[in-house]
């Protein structure tokens, strides 16, 4: 079957006419050497447009480390022009949107990538945080979930606690802290007993969630293993003041150094904490005559803020029969037996659960009647609450 | 082996080979050479014409691949490879490439201008399937300079043109029989538009509803082979990955598909706008002196890279640019502007005789109005399911059932270029809107409407296919025929045909095979004195042929002159007469339809 011997030749200056089969084979020839080419030019092409892609998403990504969000979002873009599913370039470009403001624009790239990854914790996170920043909190919840759920390449613990921590802390800023609440304690739960950091930023988010046990609990945890730790000296002194341990707190207080004593929204709770244990007449340390001098002290004081209150709301005390709680608390305190001379009550210790009570019941009435106390007032008027007397 | 292989009466194509190999079998390579001809050479014609559109698939599928590679390279190398060029190179690029494409046009490549599809047409209706293969290079060369410099065209035309100029020449060289060289052009335009595309079925719809007009099972085969296997080996090359990424929606309720409804007349309105002005301004350019054909692209060029100075996302083929729009990258301002100016510069490009698609730019149009329709819904109605993005998918397909009047082709295609299925009865409702609108407004869809502007008379896919197609229920007589039982005697059936009309008497033979006798012959042996003579002692002619009610007149035609009459029969029941046709029934019912 020579070369020859395949053709025909038909007229001189016509075309050649091959057979079939020297046709076909010159196909499949032709078509191996196509194939060849094809896939050395293709490897060619997809090694140049990797290379543009590369450079472009670096370029990008310096952009976007200075602080260029405009230069970073047009390298993103062209790196996504030579790999648009480059899952990697979409999402930094996605963040790049987000970061710029777009996150209308960023979300939808992230969707997409969600659909073809649903378990994906970065594009969930990143879709958590488009729509924390849109306050679409349902929209939020479901994707931080889907974070705190998802998969992680690297360090997924450290991670789930990372965007559990930040859910927690969006909810505590929107103000759902009936939501925030079990999202804390998970988070408390999964808090290694020996990392201080993450048990103090537990403790802190305890705190602004009000758990004051578990919070004051997180914070001892910490003061076991450095008891001069001052954060937590800070945080297990709030959590026992609101647990009404004043002198838990004034413990915790003491110990702190005098400047973060000093720090402003501390020094007051401090003080008052101060107050409190000074006026305090139940302490085991204290001497009789001391305890009846700070019972006399305590309804002195009461007896000075009710007529002080009754003043400023204009009503008389001697009214009889007492009609406001305000003239009921002052004509109980006149019908204490004993008097109201700490040597009286000195005397006849037995008074001074009644004496206190007066006093408290005397507190919670101005309170009542005229706001929140201040001073000594406040530090009595908490007193009485830590011992169960609450205002009607 | 110096004779040529012949088909024979049976179609079976007879070669030599195997018995010249068997007469020099020295060698164990001719001996497998002469096994593997004699397989292949005795194959039928039909199952050989299978083999060769996978051949042309793959050999379409890698021209494509080429092809695209070359529109990219060039683009990077002219205009840079970031989708913001500088200045200089925006306006320069499109300009200087102009003024080579309009020279290799005119000097070397002269049929590279003009649509690749009604080409393929023109291949299968006129030209006998014939494509010269330098129109193939020649497109290859001038869409690869002017779609990579910047001018606004496609390359999907090109590809389907690439193909079918790569099929024809196969056809040609293997001496296929004319009618399958004929249509062998469409099977590779299949091939070529679908690896372009990266959507099989699209390309395969297009093509039977565009290019062949039919769904002719001798050709579906063929055309669906070759789309797999160039969209298998562009796959292999290129990648798997649908053309876009449309984040995932759902339609929560039926009302939400009003949403869609607005899209479809906006749709149908721009389509209409484009349609109206590339039909004006056509001829108008096309009667310019010949000389300023050597400067039109060069122009084209300029204008559209002084839009590009502001807006370079419509330069190009802007597949890019449809991504970010269907990703919400831009404001429903910026998506109309883009809108506008993307039919300015694709009108420019096409007006001037760049070579390159319409496919591309239409895609565009109807994302970014799709993308912009969807944005202002949204404004007003926040409650609105979707995204911009599945708006703009949604208008892709609108847009290109609207422009190129292919509905079908376009409710495949948003499919197949998303990966996403979710978006089909958005794109069903809003397609057709733009289609009823665009044909109620421009008689003439566009391919059919370029070619008669170049002085062609192709078939018209559209008016073929809203054809009446007559059924032999339109002619048929229903009381015309009169069924003799075996047993009737002479006598008795002359009196029951008094007073009626009937030429013929059929007798049932057995179910599905009918003879008659004509009342004539009746008469006759009644006259003769056969008068007790029963129907089963007579001579019957037939059997005849039968057609049933739902069949069209064409195909009855086919024995309706050879026979006084047809029996009709049921479907359900072949020994039930239904009625009958003539011939002359059959001519009448056709006179009654008035030609298109």
């Amino acid at each position: 079957m020579s070369s020859s011997a395949n053709t025909v030749a038909v007229g001189k200056k016509g075309p050649r006419i091959y057979s079939r089969e020297a046709v076909l084979l010159g196909c499949i020839i032709f078509l191996v050497l196509f194939v060849l080419f094809t896939a050395t030019v293709s490897r060619m092409y997809h090694k140049s447009i990797h290379v543009l892609a590369d450079n472009w998403f670096d370029e990008g990504e310096a952009s976007f480390r200075a602080g260029d969000i405009k230069s970073a979002l047009t390298d993103y873009r062209n790196a996504l022009v030579y790999s648009p599913d480059n899952a990697k370039f979409q999402f930094h470009l996605a963040q790049a949107l987000a970061a710029a403001g777009r996150g209308d624009e960023g979300r939808s790239y992230l969707l997409n990538l969600l659909s073809e990854s649903p378990g994906s914790g970065d594009v969930n996170l990143a879709l958590a945080r488009i729509a924390a920043h849109k306050v679409l909190t349902s929209d939020a919840l479901r994707y931080y979930h889907g974070a705190i759920y998802g998969e992680w390449d690297n360090d997924p613990i450290a991670m789930h606690w990372q965007v559990r921590r930040e859910l927690a802390e969006y909810l505590l800023d929107r103000g759902l802290q009936r939501q925030a609440v079990p999202e804390i304690i998970a988070l408390a739960d999964s808090t290694p007993a020996n990392d201080t950091e993450q048990l103090r930023v537990v403790g802190n988010l305890l705190l602004k969630a009000k758990l004051w046990t578990r919070a004051l609990e997180v914070f001892r945890t910490i003061l076991s293993a450095n008891a001069n730790d001052e954060d937590a000296l800070l945080g297990a002194a709030t959590s026992a003041f609101n647990l009404n341990q004043y002198s838990a707190a004034l413990d915790y207080f003491d110990r702190q150094p005098e400047k973060d004593r000093n720090a402003p929204g501390v020094a007051e709770m401090y003080k008052t904490t101060q107050q409190i244990n000074e006026m305090n007449p139940f302490l085991h340390d204290l001497s009789r005559e001391a305890k009846a001098h700070r019972a006399a002290t305590a309804l002195s004081a009461a007896t000075s803020r009710l007529q002080q209150c009754a003043t400023q709301v204009g009503q008389s005390l001697t009214v009889t029969p007492p009609q406001t709680q305000l003239q009921k608390a002052f004509a109980e305190s006149k019908e204490l037996s004993g008097g109201e001379s700490w040597q009286n009550i000195a005397r006849h210790s037995e008074t001074l659960d009644e004496v206190m009570g007066h006093a408290f019941e005397m507190e919670n009435a101005s309170a009542a009647a005229c706001g929140e106390p201040e001073g000594t007032d406040r530090a009595l008027w908490l007193l009485g609450r830590s011992r169960g007397v609450s205002a009607q | 082996m110096t004779e040529p292989t012949a088909v024979t009466s049976r179609g079976v194509i007879q070669s030599t080979a195997n018995e010249s190999a068997n007469s020099t079998s020295t060698s164990g390579i001719r001996a497998m050479w002469a096994s593997w001809t004699n397989r292949v050479f005795t194959m039928r014609e039909d199952r050989f014409f299978l083999f060769l559109a996978v051949l042309i698939g793959i050999l379409s599928g890698l021209a494509v691949v080429c092809f695209r590679i070359a529109i990219e390279w060039t683009q990077i190398e002219l205009l840079g490879s970031s989708i913001s060029p500088t200045f200089p190179r925006v306006v320069l690029a499109p300009t200087l490439a102009g003024i080579a494409v309009a020279l290799l046009v005119i000097y070397a490549f002269p049929r590279a201008r003009g649509s690749g599809v009604n080409q393929t047409k023109s291949a299968v209706y006129v030209s006998n399937g014939y494509i010269p293969f330098n129109t193939v290079v020649g497109k290859f060369i001038t869409c690869a300079l002017a779609i990579g410099s910047g001018q606004s065209l496609g390359p999907e035309d090109p590809s389907l043109q690439m193909g079918a100029g790569i099929a024809s020449l196969l056809g040609r060289r293997l001496r296929l029989s004319q009618e399958k060289v004929r249509l062998i052009a469409p099977v590779g335009a299949a091939a070529g538009l679908a690896a372009a595309f990266n959507a099989p079925i699209s390309a395969v719809l297009f093509v039977l509803e565009e290019v062949i007009g039919t769904w002719s099972a001798g050709v579906l085969g063929a055309i669906v082979l070759a789309a797999i296997s160039s969209v298998v080996t562009m796959r292999a090359f290129l990648g798997p990955e649908s053309m876009f990424r449309v984040p995932p929606f759902r339609v929560a309720k039926p009302a939400d598909l009003l949403a869609y409804v607005a899209l479809g007349v906006v749709g149908g309105l721009a389509s209409l706008v484009f349609l109206k002005w590339l039909a004006y301004a056509r001829p108008r350019m096309q009667s310019l002196p010949r000389w300023t054909q050597h400067f039109q692209p060069a122009a084209a060029g300029l204008l559209i890279g002084i839009i590009g100075i502001r807006l370079p996302q419509v330069m190009g083929a802007g597949y890019p640019i449809i991504d970010q729009a269907m990703h919400g990258q831009f404001t429903w301002k910026l998506l109309l502007v883009l809108a506008a100016l993307k039919i300015l510069a694709t009108g420019f490009s096409f007006l001037s005789g760049t070579p390159g698609g319409m496919f591309a730019p239409s895609l565009f149009i109807g994302a970014m109005l799709g993308g912009a329709v969807g944005a202002i819904e949204q404004h007003f109605f926040p409650a609105l399911p979707g995204t911009v993005g599945t708006f703009a998918l949604v208008g892709m397909g609108t847009f290109f059932a609207g422009f190129l009047r292919v509905p079908i082709t376009s409710v495949f295609m948003v499919i197949e270029v998303s990966g996403n299925y979710t978006a089909i009865l958005p794109v069903m409702i809003s397609s057709l809107i733009a289609y009823g609108i665009s044909r109620s407004y421009v008689k003439v869809p566009l391919f059919d409407l370029l070619a008669r502007q170049d002085g062609l008379v192709l078939p018209s896919v559209e008016e073929r296919r809203e054809q009446l197609i007559l059924t032999v229920e339109d002619a048929m007589r229903v009381d015309a025929a009169s069924i003799l039982e075996p047993g009737d005697k002479v006598t008795e059936v002359i009196k029951r045909l008094e007073g009626k009309e009937n030429l013929l008497c059929f007798l049932r033979a057995r179910p599905g095979e009918w003879n008659f006798i004509e009342r004539s012959e009746l008469q006759r042996l009644a006259a003769d004195g056969s008068q007790t003579h029963t129907a089963a002692e007579l001579q019957f002619k037939g059997p005849l042929p039968f057609v049933f009610r739902d069949m069209s007149l064409e195909e009855a035609l086919h024995w309706a002159g050879d026979w006084p009459a047809l029996p009709v029969l049921s479907r359900a029941d072949l020994s039930k007469l239904e009625g009958l046709v003539t011939l002359e029934d059959i001519l009448k019912a056709f006179r009654k339809v008035p030609v298109a």
